[in-house]
């Protein structure tokens, strides 16, 4: 079962990437036919890359770039790939529980990209040097934990907020027979809460969770840093411990059963709420590990990182299947490449844009395959 | 004292008046036809492009007022295309992806010599022209308790245009929810099936209303616009958020809803402000913070209202019993 | 209760009828791998009440759903009055003159039963959006549906309850509710799908007395039901469906004898008590 979907969501995937693609050649030629009418192109380009500098999306990647044209030897299309693989990695830890939250509740989250900006936000709470201090407490004091054990904490405290969100709220919820247009408003309540909440207690500035400078070495055609090997080994193990609890234990087993279907799975006797609960506890540590993953790899994060990420993980889920855990890791791949491959043709601050237009295209070309199963109507 | 006459300019700023527009539109959208439309304020930014770009370049008012309709009709045309077919929380993600790529567009590099990018387009490059129609002498006027300039941004000038249009727009929600065509409306929200079966074209009332909605949130844009000036990022999906949050506060499907709904967010937003800094000391929560603290409080609200009362403050009690 | 007409009609599937309303050919419709529905050929009587019986599973919503446009088949052809609906929109199916009802009543909820009601009429010129802003171009029609709602709920005994939201009503009374405003566009034919289903037992005698009123005004019925008291007492013709074909069509006294629908039954259902006396 699972096999023959998973194999239909990447074909759907590879369609619309193709797609995707030549959407963004075609964009690519008009926009530069346009460039080249311009007289002071030059210093339009000039100013791009100035304003690029601080412009919100793009102040890692743009070093990254410019290190690597620099650099003899390296490939730019190669790089902006790898590049995109690794953002797709580290995308793909939050929307697998994104995925998972569906699949499970029917609930699109809302809240879940303020999840992944929680992590990075713990991490840096407790890693940091500076003196932090918690809304409305008028001390200050320095945690200072090293970064694996200021991690782990994050991650500790993050699934406790999946289970005290379960606990308190969504499972009340369900119990009271709200529906999912309510809930899905109320996550979307939850999301501006919890946005402005961090906002106020770790402020609104750009931070490190690391001040180690990362050292890139030349590996082939790209330019690899440890931090970022680091990141990539700690993403890949964790997705295939995932995948491995999903098809290989009890508990997988039966979080998949509810995922297909509650109602059946629960007659034969599956605690669905215990599983659920347990969905939401992995989902928010998946998603704090993913924050602060990113957080390392972009050397740097700041209070709004998951909002912004929350469309892109909307978009890979739905690419890979709404509520199928393994489409959404394909759909993160697909739509973290095309993101940082865009940046070859589009500037880098419609790199984000791209990802929204193929969620767009992908309900455009098969929304009936995102649909799933059709509804018996009457 | 201050706060309290900081509160009543607050409760009829153009701003108040903008998104009290912005949610009859949404009103529209979800209280009549139960659309989740999550990208109102791809609207209004289109309304804002559209009208300031036009006057600009030179372009007379009305025809900066047609070009802000056309977009935005334009834009929901497209929108609901792909996605009226959709499932509710499809079309959720779809508008609030949609909306976002007009404000990445909007800022992008690339449309500097258009939009004016991420800085936005600079209040004195399209007012004038409005400014100049203003009956109001050129100074401050004080009525009642109230001062504005007369003319100039947020002006006695802007209120009263904002507000007549607030009151023109509500007495085009009351002739059509209270119609046949507001009817078919209602029967969508209820079950489109059902409508179906009986003979409507549900598609196509769920882009009319679409249209209908997107081009008020144009309107709404405008007149935010000339209270302050365009930029994208004011624009972002926190705004939908809260109009979401002042509809549901006033209460979906009303007519009053959206504007005592505004009223009350924006006058509660500056009394929650004023009485935190009044009351709160300095060393727990800075001036700084105030802004998150109020906004974190919205957030909540908005939880507690679609748990609570749904229906909000003039919704009908009685439509929560059957909420299957 | 089986009139003359159907006198000449052979006792198999596919027949043919004197004066057939709908012709269905080749009506194919599968899910994957699994056939839903798979109609040869199918008629239904002008002006007669036709109910489609089968033990669950047997493609009888499915059906349903092809012929009222809501779902669409892989390949089949099948005429309303002599035009095809094959791809035609069930808004277009009702305009037509074939109206539906729901398994699931849908009531509108939220709505005043007359308003449920007024929805129910056809040619509105009010619900084209410019005309909706001048009330006086719509008021006259708006006040002959209204009339026509009144004598309407009055004949379903829903008249105390016209400013009530829908949402209040019991279950047997929606489907009331539904079938008086399947009637507010004048159909030539209505489809229920499993009218009697969650209605309780004192509201079935009336629900029946409607449905044979309907066809003594002319309206041609063809209804889903799994109570087999209801399909003997109300029912000219009966049409078996299982595994997605028709496997036998007769009167409703002699087509339970049938051998091949008491074994799809037996096979399918065990637990449908068909041998019953026949009262």
């Amino acid at each position: 079962m699972t096999k023959r979907i998973d194999r239909r969501a990447i074909v759907r995937a590879l369609i619309v990437f193709v797609v995707a693609a030549l959407a963004v050649f075609a964009v690519s030629t008009i926009g530069s036919t346009a460039m080249a009418d311009t007289p002071d192109a030059a210093t339009a380009v000039a100013q791009t890359s100035a304003i690029h500098a601080d412009a919100e999306t793009t102040e890692a990647e743009v070093t990254v770039d410019d290190t690597a044209a620099d650099a003899p030897g390296t490939n730019r299309i190669a790089q902006n790939v790898f590049n995109g693989l690794v953002f797709g990695l580290l995308l793909a830890l939050a929307s697998v529980g994104l995925s998972l939250i569906y699949g499970t509740t029917g609930l699109s989250n809302f809240a879940h990209g303020e999840q992944v900006s929680l992590g990075a936000m713990l991490a840096y709470f407790f890693a940091t040097q500076q003196p932090v201090s918690l809304p409305l407490l008028p001390w200050e004091f320095v945690i200072g934990w090293p970064l694996w054990l200021a991690a782990i904490a994050a991650i500790v405290v993050a699934g406790g907020t999946g289970w005290l969100q379960d606990r308190f709220l969504w499972s009340k919820l369900r119990k009271r027979g709200v529906k999912m247009v309510q809930q899905m408003i109320v996550s979307i309540g939850l999301s501006l809460a919890l946005l402005n909440l961090l906002q106020w207690w770790i402020g609104p500035d750009r931070l490190r969770v690391s001040i180690a400078i990362e050292e890139r070495r030349q590996v082939g055609p790209i330019q690899l840093g440890d931090t970022t090997a680091v990141s990539i080994a700690i993403s890949i193990a964790v997705l295939l411990a995932v995948a491995y609890f999903l098809l290989r234990t009890r508990l997988g087993r039966a979080t998949r059963a509810v995922s297909d279907n509650p109602a059946l799975a629960a007659a034969s006797g599956i605690k669905v709420d215990a599983i659920i609960r347990l969905v939401w506890i992995m989902a928010a540590s998946l998603a704090a590990l993913g924050g602060i993953l990113m957080a390392l790899y972009d050397s740097g994060t700041k209070f709004d990182v998951g909002a912004k990420l929350l469309l892109l993980m909307f978009a890979a889920v739905t690419l890979g299947g709404l509520g199928q855990p393994f489409g959404a890791l394909v759909g993160s791949l697909v739509i973290g490449v095309v993101v940082e491959t865009s940046t070859l043709w589009l500037g880098p601050d419609l790199k984000y844009a791209t990802a929204l237009a193929i969620l767009i295209l992908v309900l455009l070309v098969r929304p009936q395959g995102i649909l799933g199963r059709a509804e018996r109507v009457g | 004292m201050d706060l309290i006459y900081d509160i009543l300019r607050e409760a009829i700023a153009p701003t108040t008046a903008a998104f009290a527009l912005a949610a009859i539109g949404l009103n529209f959208h979800f209280g009549l036809t139960g659309l989740l439309n999550m990208g109102q304020a791809g609207f209004m930014l289109l309304g804002m492009y559209g009208y300031a770009i036009t006057v600009r370049e030179g372009g007379p008012i009305w025809l900066g007022v047609i070009v802000a309709i056309a977009c935005a009709a334009v834009f929901g045309l497209i929108l609901g295309w792909p996605t009226l077919k959709l499932r509710g929380d499809y079309l959720a993600i779809v508008t609030i992806a949609a909306a976002e790529m007009i404000r990445y567009l909007g800022r992008s590099q690339n449309l500097n010599d258009l939009t004016g990018a991420s800085t936005g387009i600079r209040g004195n490059d399209f007012k004038g022209s409005f400014e100049m129609l203003s009956p109001f002498p050129d100074s401050q006027v004080t009525f009642l308790v109230w001062t504005f300039h007369g003319t100039r941004s947020t002006s006695w000038w802007l209120l009263v245009v904002g507000w007549t249009l607030v009151a023109l727009m509500l007495l085009m929600y009351w002739r059509l929810s209270k119609s046949p065509w507001g009817r078919v409306l209602k029967g969508i929200r209820e079950d489109e099936d059902a409508v179906r079966s009986l003979g409507k074209n549900v598609y196509s009332y769920k882009m009319q209303a679409l249209v209908i909605g997107g081009v008020i949130g144009a309107l709404a844009g405008i007149i935010w616009a000339l209270g302050a000036s365009v930029q994208p990022d004011s624009m972002g999906r926190p705004t939908t958020f809260w109009i979401w949050t002042l509809l549901l506060l006033g209460g979906a499907a009303t007519i009053f809803g959206p504007v005592l709904g505004s009223i009350l967010f924006w006058g509660s937003l500056v009394a929650v402000k004023g009485l935190a800094s009044l009351l709160i000391p300095e060393t727990l929560l800075n001036t700084q913070e105030l802004e998150p603290f109020s906004l974190t409080l919205v957030g909540i609200t908005l939880m507690c209202l679609v748990i609570f009362r749904p229906q909000g403050i003039l919704g009908d009690k009685k439509e929560l019993a059957f909420n299957d | 209760m089986t009139d003359d007409v159907f006198a000449s009609v052979p006792q198999e599937p596919g027949a043919p009828k004197p004066d057939p309303i709908v012709v269905a050919d080749n009506v194919h419709r599968h899910f994957g791998g699994l056939t839903a529905v798979d109609v040869k050929h199918f008629e239904v009587q002008r002006g007669a009440i036709t109910a489609l019986i089968g033990p669950n599973g047997a493609g009888k919503s499915t059906f349903f759903n092809l012929l009222t446009g809501f779902d669409k088949p892989q390949t089949g052809d099948w005429l309303f009055n002599g035009h095809s609906l094959k791809g035609v929109s069930p808004a277009k199916v009702a305009r037509a003159g074939k109206v539906r009802t729901f398994q699931l009543t849908k009531a509108l909820s939220r709505m005043t039963v007359l308003e449920n009601m007024r929805l129910g009429a056809s040619d509105q010129s009010g619900e084209n959006f410019f005309v909706a802003f001048a009330k006086p171009l719509w008021k006259d029609r708006e006040e002959e549906i209204t009339a026509k709602a009144h004598v309407l709920l009055k004949r379903f005994k829903l008249y105390e309850k016209k400013d009530d939201y829908a949402g209040t009503l019991s279950g047997g009374q929606r489907k009331l509710l539904e079938m008086a405003r399947a009637l507010m566009s004048d159909p030539e034919m209505v489809m229920l799908d499993e009218p009697m289903a969650g209605v309780n037992p004192a509201l079935t005698e009336s629900l029946l007395d409607h449905i044979v009123q309907l066809k003594q005004e002319g309206v041609t019925v063809l209804f889903v039901e799994h109570d087999m008291h209801m399909v003997r007492r109300i029912s000219d013709w009966v049409v078996v469906m299982a595994e997605g074909r028709i496997i036998a069509e007769g009167p409703p006294h002699t087509v339970m004898q049938n051998t091949e629908v008491q074994e799809a039954y037996l096979g399918a259902h065990m637990d449908t008590d068909l041998s019953e006396e026949g009262s």
